[in-house]
């Protein structure tokens, strides 16, 4: 996360899941409010960014698509590495997908601690006569690992705006948090810094910081 | 190739999109139609005096200027070690797809099958491409149960196809690419592809310096840009007169050459990757160039491969890749793994 000096907070966002649950048909439908039955084998990390504004503040997000294939997942600390967020999806009618998700959420806690935002997406709710979860585990879970749940359904287009909206306020949220801590913690050494000798030299006049 | 370059289906059946250049394209192919008549004949002649092909210096050069497409199916099996692989398994292909089939292997091919090529006519449900594919696939999968099914096969088998027509010969052109050709890309934690990366990482350090300190610098991880690359083995990436082109030389030269065009698409392209100062336009910038003009050119672009790079020794090549396996090894170690 960088914020640069204009205001605008950056913040990465990664979507992880098992392969064709629907990664990259939420990031389409939600940048470019697209979906596609048409649709290619996600192979490697791809992003596409998304302006938005809350509150008035500008925020600007790069969302990393990645592929899906259980191999791919070697691969995996690369794409997550310095995100703010992270979109764990499943399919609703594959139980499996689900047990992947737990898998990443246990990797994540692991690698990024609690300095990533969880969200657990369950996708393809067009498809609820077929649903394999169930509802209350799903939920369960996620509340004790500390993810926010959402129902999405890319191809209807229900719960994506919203999902990824309540991600950037909670993202901006614990920037903010992580902030003040910083902020006490800079002042100390400010204050150190301060009383630092000032260095002299005969060229100082041409020094620049 | 058919004369079909005005058409909104190229000869391989992919669709062209509505951004398709047709001006770029009507002037590489005025150019390379020429070229392609030439080579037929030098082919023509080459396999018309009823000499089988060998792997001599002559057919070598003659590969790296370009394969008759009708030749390809038989010339790719008799330059890699495909041929030979299934003259002692002649019945393999056909025994696997006798079956039974594993349900979860199964599974896992078929959730690619809508997933290749949706834009070629011959890969629609309608037509016929999906089951060849599948057929390919699922026999491969159980052919090799260390590799099962990878994600990015689907494209290598499907472009084979394409070019083939043949789902036997694709298979086996398949096995020959995983088993003899490429380093471990597709086993379980495809290690020889992590490996091959770290290894075009430190020949672009040694041979574009600023380059890569720049890519370096932008923060994109070079797995981020080559991961497909060394995946697809450039197929879904670049165009795919080129693709195939590259494919004629890494069936006879072997996985060297896919650094040769990663080499030359990052060399050809230093300044447009030098003038990318964050790192969403240095990652459009490596979408861009491997659909551009030069890679278009695939007769010019093939000739680049081999004097761009400079000197690239198999050696070198041998010697990155035991030091980055070694490397990798001993992080794992300290590490374990998930």
């Amino acid at each position: 996360m960088t914020s640069a000096p204009s205001g605008t907070h950056n913040f990465k966002v990664v979507l992880l899941g098992e392969g064709c649950v629907g990664k990259t048909s939420l990031l389409l439908r939600y940048i470019e409010d697209k979906f596609n039955d048409k649709h290619l084998t996600t192979l490697q990390a791809t992003f596409l960014n998304k302006k938005l504004n809350i509150n008035g503040k500008r925020i600007n997000l790069s969302i990393w698509d990645t592929a899906g294939q259980e191999k791919f997942h070697a691969l995996g600390p690369i794409y997550y590495r310095n995100s703010n967020g992270a979109i764990l999806v499943y399919d609703i009618t594959d139980e499996d997908s689900f047990g992947k998700v737990k898998n990443w959420v246990k990797e994540l806690k692991k690698m990024l601690g609690s300095d990533i935002v969880l969200i657990i997406a369950g996708n393809k709710i067009d498809l609820e006569h077929e649903r394999t979860v169930p509802l209350e585990e799903a939920e369960s879970y996620s509340t004790m690992v500390g993810a926010k749940h959402y129902y999405t359904s890319a191809k209807l287009n229900q719960g994506v705006e919203e999902l990824f909206l309540d991600l950037t306020r909670e993202m901006v949220e614990r920037f903010e948090q992580n902030a003040q801590a910083d902020v006490s913690r800079t002042s100390r050494v400010l204050v150190v810094d301060d009383e630092s000798p000032v260095q002299t030299s005969c060229c100082s006049g041409t020094r620049s910081t | 190739m058919a004369h079909s370059n005005f058409s909104a289906v190229d000869e391989y059946g992919f669709e062209r999109h509505e951004d398709f250049d047709y001006e770029s394209y009507e002037h590489f192919m005025s150019v390379y139609l020429k070229v392609l008549a030439s080579r037929a004949q030098k082919w023509a002649s080459l396999l018309g005096e009823g000499k089988s092909v060998k792997r001599t210096n002559t057919v070598k050069r003659y590969v790296r200027k370009g394969i008759p497409s009708e030749h390809r199916p038989s010339v790719w099996m008799a330059i890699s070690e495909a041929e030979q692989m299934k003259e002692q398994c002649p019945d393999l292909y056909q025994k696997i797809l006798d079956g039974p089939f594993e349900k979860e292997l199964v599974d896992i091919v078929k959730t690619d099958l809508p997933r290749t090529f949706p834009d070629n006519i011959y890969f629609t449900k309608e037509a016929n491409h999906q089951t060849h594919l599948f057929n390919v696939l699922i026999a491969y999968a159980h052919n090799n149960r260390v590799v099962g099914y990878c994600q990015g096969l689907n494209y290598i088998a499907g472009l084979l196809l394409l070019a083939t027509k043949s789902e036997e010969t694709s298979f086996w052109l398949l096995k020959a690419l995983v088993e003899k050709i490429l380093p471990d890309y597709y086993t379980k934690t495809m290690d020889g592809l992590i490996v091959d990366i770290e290894v075009l990482s430190e020949l672009v350090k040694s041979k574009a310096p600023d380059v890569h300190q720049h890519v370096i610098n932008l923060g994109l991880p070079w797995a981020v840009i080559t991961t497909k690359w060394f995946v697809c083995l450039f197929a879904e990436v670049l165009p795919i007169e080129t693709v195939l082109r590259i494919w004629d030389c890494l069936f006879y030269e072997g996985s060297k050459i896919l650094f040769r065009v990663c080499i030359t698409l990052i060399k050809t392209n230093r300044a447009s990757i030098m003038a990318c100062n964050d790192f969403t336009t240095l990652a459009e910038c490596f979408k861009a160039i491997v659909k551009n003009a030069s890679a278009l050119h695939c007769h010019e672009f093939m000739q680049s491969i081999f004097k761009v790079p400079g000197t690239l020794s198999n050696s070198t090549i041998i010697k990155l890749r035991a030091r980055f396996a070694k490397q990798r090894r001993e992080q794992q170690q300290k590490e374990p793994p998930r």
